[in-house]
């Protein structure tokens, strides 16, 4: 289980997120949604402290990390807990495929470099890149490599994996590839938290529904609940814009058809 | 006008025999520097207190004097020090007994070690952000982060600076002839003294010098092609 | 060792300072004449040239200041003598100041060209798409940017000269190095004076680069005006 208590994060005086309380229960997948700059990629950055909090506290199963006073040790056992998936892959861009999937079984759960390999090649399997495994970043798509950098996280076994907008770099023909892996490995029972865009993917994946704004949670509930009946002024605004600029750019679409 | 065209061919002989000394005055410097370098690099990057300032006064003041300094200051200085300490502690130990080479190692040491951290920390720099950060978010600690994705790739960044400064330290190490050390300048002086054909001896010099530093580039251009073997054919 | 003497030392040596800036400022004027004939003719690829340019520079970059230095200073004289000009009793001075002018010319001419080149391709193409001709999109388009990048090259080349200016002393000019060497046989306070000559160089280098990094500033502010023009 992973509990956020009391999240608060300024920049300067500037506050971004003013007191996140959020549970999210083993194996459930919940997406955040909200605004640009409502502070979704701040939230999943503090989660494992590559952003530290100014206040509150997380924890993940037997620790809990504060803002304040959370010790590097601890904030490395948290890392060991959880991984991420960032929107420009960054994949570590002088390994290859497999070697970006075992750093990590290697560097940190110290397994031996042909137990690594073994486990990084299942993992390459379930992401459907196998074939790839030689090859650099560079040399493959946006959606391959957003695809091994779900395989980096999903192959160290995390709590949780946190995914901060997957698939908002790739060209549109390429997210369905990526959307199709994480929804994937979410039917596995995986814990995933998933800022998004993609309404319609977070309505078919997630257990559970953040909204966001202005650096707090307005919102949260089943997705049942939070797409066909929001109770907030804020939710249902959002709702609306995201439907209507759907619908442009449907209509540009058919138009352009 | 007349030039000895035999001659420079001996000379070409007689000065070649005087490279070892040359690649020792280039390469030992350079190594040493790079372990400077990263030490120097570190402190500026974590902001060490207390050694950040003075991390960057050695550089600057380094970088803001000439080579020939740093070799007489360590060459003139550096044995007063000794003597010193040897009368404080009853060192039975003089001065006299240290090879010059010795000096000019050291001073060039301190030299590279200035224009290695400007270099490496560029190098670091032009690493993307997002690198480290990944690293990171699978649980390594900062140090494993640094060592094994951060620095790797700022090596091959900067793998043409430190082809220049291999270059420049090459043609720096003729300056040892000075405080007459028998490098390929310094036996060029010599061949060229003995026979008295200077302007031969100093022709000989330069094909020799500018056949070391071709060779040099063309090392580089096959490095680079081999490290950044994961770049290519892509952005950087 | 006596840290007193720097004081005595100090302005004995600084007296000298203006012979070191004279090689500098002669070699970077030759330099920038060389340098811009160089560069156009590598841009340019004019025929035989451009490969006599392109063995210039790769000789320059592929030798020690130093043995230049010897070369000039044993070669000219021995060249000159072929048109009946005896140049053995030539101020040093004059010598310094053709090898270091060669020296920087060939830099220059590389950050030239380099800079040239780095100015974005569609830039040229955008002038021409407005009716420029070669030579005005040249001037007013791709000369302007180009400067911008080549500045701190050039900076870092000048800085360069000047420190390379400390091994004059080498074919007896009496330059603040070659001033220190005959303080030193009467003094016997060697230490003392290249102490004195680093700091005296030191002090140039920063305010070289105080200037520099002004200028640079000035460049770029005139860069963003121009932008915010259009
Ligand atoms: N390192 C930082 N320094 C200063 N301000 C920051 C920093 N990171 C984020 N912010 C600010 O915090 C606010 C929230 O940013 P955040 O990136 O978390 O938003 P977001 O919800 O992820 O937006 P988007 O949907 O565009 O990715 C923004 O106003 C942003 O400008
Ligand atoms: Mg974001």
């Amino acid at each position: 289980m992973i509990q956020l208590r009391n999240i608060q994060k300024s920049f300067g005086n500037q506050p971004v997120l003013k007191g996140i309380d959020l549970t999210v229960k083993k194996g459930e997948v919940v997406s955040i949604l909200g605004p640009s700059g409502s502070g979704k990629t701040t939230l999943l950055r503090c989660i494992n402290f590559l952003e530290r909090p100014t206040e509150g506290e997380v924890m993940i199963d037997d620790i809990t990390v504060s803002s304040q006073k959370g010790s590097k040790k601890e904030i490395l056992t948290l890392r060991k807990k959880t991984a991420m998936v960032f929107q420009q892959y960054n994949l570590f861009r002088h390994k290859t495929v497999i070697e970006n999937v075992m750093e990590g079984l290697i560097v940190v759960q110290k397994n031996s470099k042909e137990t690594a390999r073994k486990l990084a090649m299942e993992v390459l399997e379930k992401v459907g890149l196998t074939e790839k495994a030689n090859a650099y970043p560079v040399q493959l798509s946006g959606g391959q490599q957003q695809r091994v950098g779900i395989a980096r996280a999903l192959a160290l076994n995390p709590e949780v994996i946190l995914l901060d907008e997957p698939t908002s770099a790739l060209d549109p023909e390429l997210v369905g590839e990526v959307l199709e892996v994480i929804k994937r490995i979410a039917e596995e029972g995986i814990t995933m938290i998933i800022v998004t865009h993609e309404v319609s993917f977070a309505k078919d994946v997630s257990d559970y529904i953040v909204f966001m704004d202005q650096g707090e949670i307005v919102e949260e509930g089943t997705p049942t609940v939070i797409f066909n009946n929001p109770k907030e002024e804020r939710t249902k605004r959002f709702f609306k814009r995201i439907n209507r600029e759907a619908g442009i750019l449907e209509s540009n679409l058919s138009s352009v058809i | 006008m007349q030039i000895d065209i035999p001659f420079i061919f001996m000379a070409l002989i007689e000065i070649f025999k005087a490279l070892p000394l040359t690649i020792i005055i280039t390469l030992v410097p350079l190594i040493i520097g790079f372990l400077i370098g990263i030490g120097i690099t570190i402190i500026r990057i974590r902001k060490v207190k207390g050694l950040y300032s003075l991390a960057n006064f050695y550089v600057s003041f380094l970088r803001g004097t000439p080579a020939l300094m740093h070799i007489m200051l360590i060459y003139l200085g550096f044995p007063l020090l000794i003597d010193k300490l040897a009368v404080t502690f009853r060192w039975t130990f003089q001065s006299t007994s240290i090879p010059i080479l010795l000096f000019v190692l050291m001073a060039l040491s301190l030299t590279a070690g200035a224009y290695m951290s400007e270099i490496i920390r560029a190098g670091i720099l032009a690493v993307d952000q997002g690198q480290l950060e990944a690293a990171e978010s699978i649980g390594m600690t900062n140090f494993q982060a640094m060592r094994r994705i951060v620095f790797p790739q700022a090596i091959a960044i900067s793998l043409p600076n430190l082809c220049n400064i291999f270059i420049g330290f090459l043609h720096t190490s003729s300056i040892a002839f000075i405080v007459s050390q028998k490098e390929l300048t310094g036996a060029t002086n010599i061949v060229a003294s003995n026979n008295l054909k200077f302007l031969e001896a100093y022709i000989a010099a330069a094909l020799i010098y500018w056949g070391l530093t071709i060779i040099s580039e063309k090392v580089t251009a096959l490095l680079e092609k081999r490290v950044t073997v994961y770049n290519r054919g892509g952005v950087i | 060792m006596d840290i007193t003497l720097i004081f005595d030392f100090f302005p004995k040596l600084i007296s000298y300072l203006h012979i070191t800036l004279l090689i500098l400022v002669a070699a970077v004027a030759i330099g920038l004449v060389i340098g811009v004939v160089i560069a156009l003719i590598r841009i340019y690829k004019v025929p035989v040239l451009n490969r006599l340019a392109f063995i210039y520079i790769s000789f320059m970059r592929g030798t020690p200041i130093l043995i230049q230095l010897f070369l000039i200073y044993f070669g000219l004289p021995a060249l000159l003598t072929l048109v009946h000009i005896d140049a053995s009793r030539a101020n040093p001075l004059l010598f310094v100041a053709i090898t270091y002018g060669l020296s920087c010319g060939a830099s220059f001419a590389e950050i030239i060209r380099g800079a040239i080149n780095g100015v974005e391709k569609g830039q040229a193409e955008a002038a021409y798409s407005i009716g420029m001709n070669e030579k005005q999109m040249m001037v007013r388009v791709i000369l302007p940017q180009a400067l911008v990048i080549a500045f701190p090259n050039f900076a870092n080349s000048v800085i360069g000269s000047l420190k390379d200016t400390s091994l004059a002393f080498t074919i007896g000019v009496m330059d603040m190095v070659g001033r220190g060497n005959t303080l030193i046989a009467t003094s016997l306070h060697a230490l003392e004076i290249y102490l004195t000559l680093s700091m005296i160089y030191y002090g140039v280098v920063i305010c070289l680069e105080k200037g520099f990094s002004l200028s640079e500033k000035k460049l770029q502010r005139f860069e963003g005006s121009l932008s915010a023009e259009k």
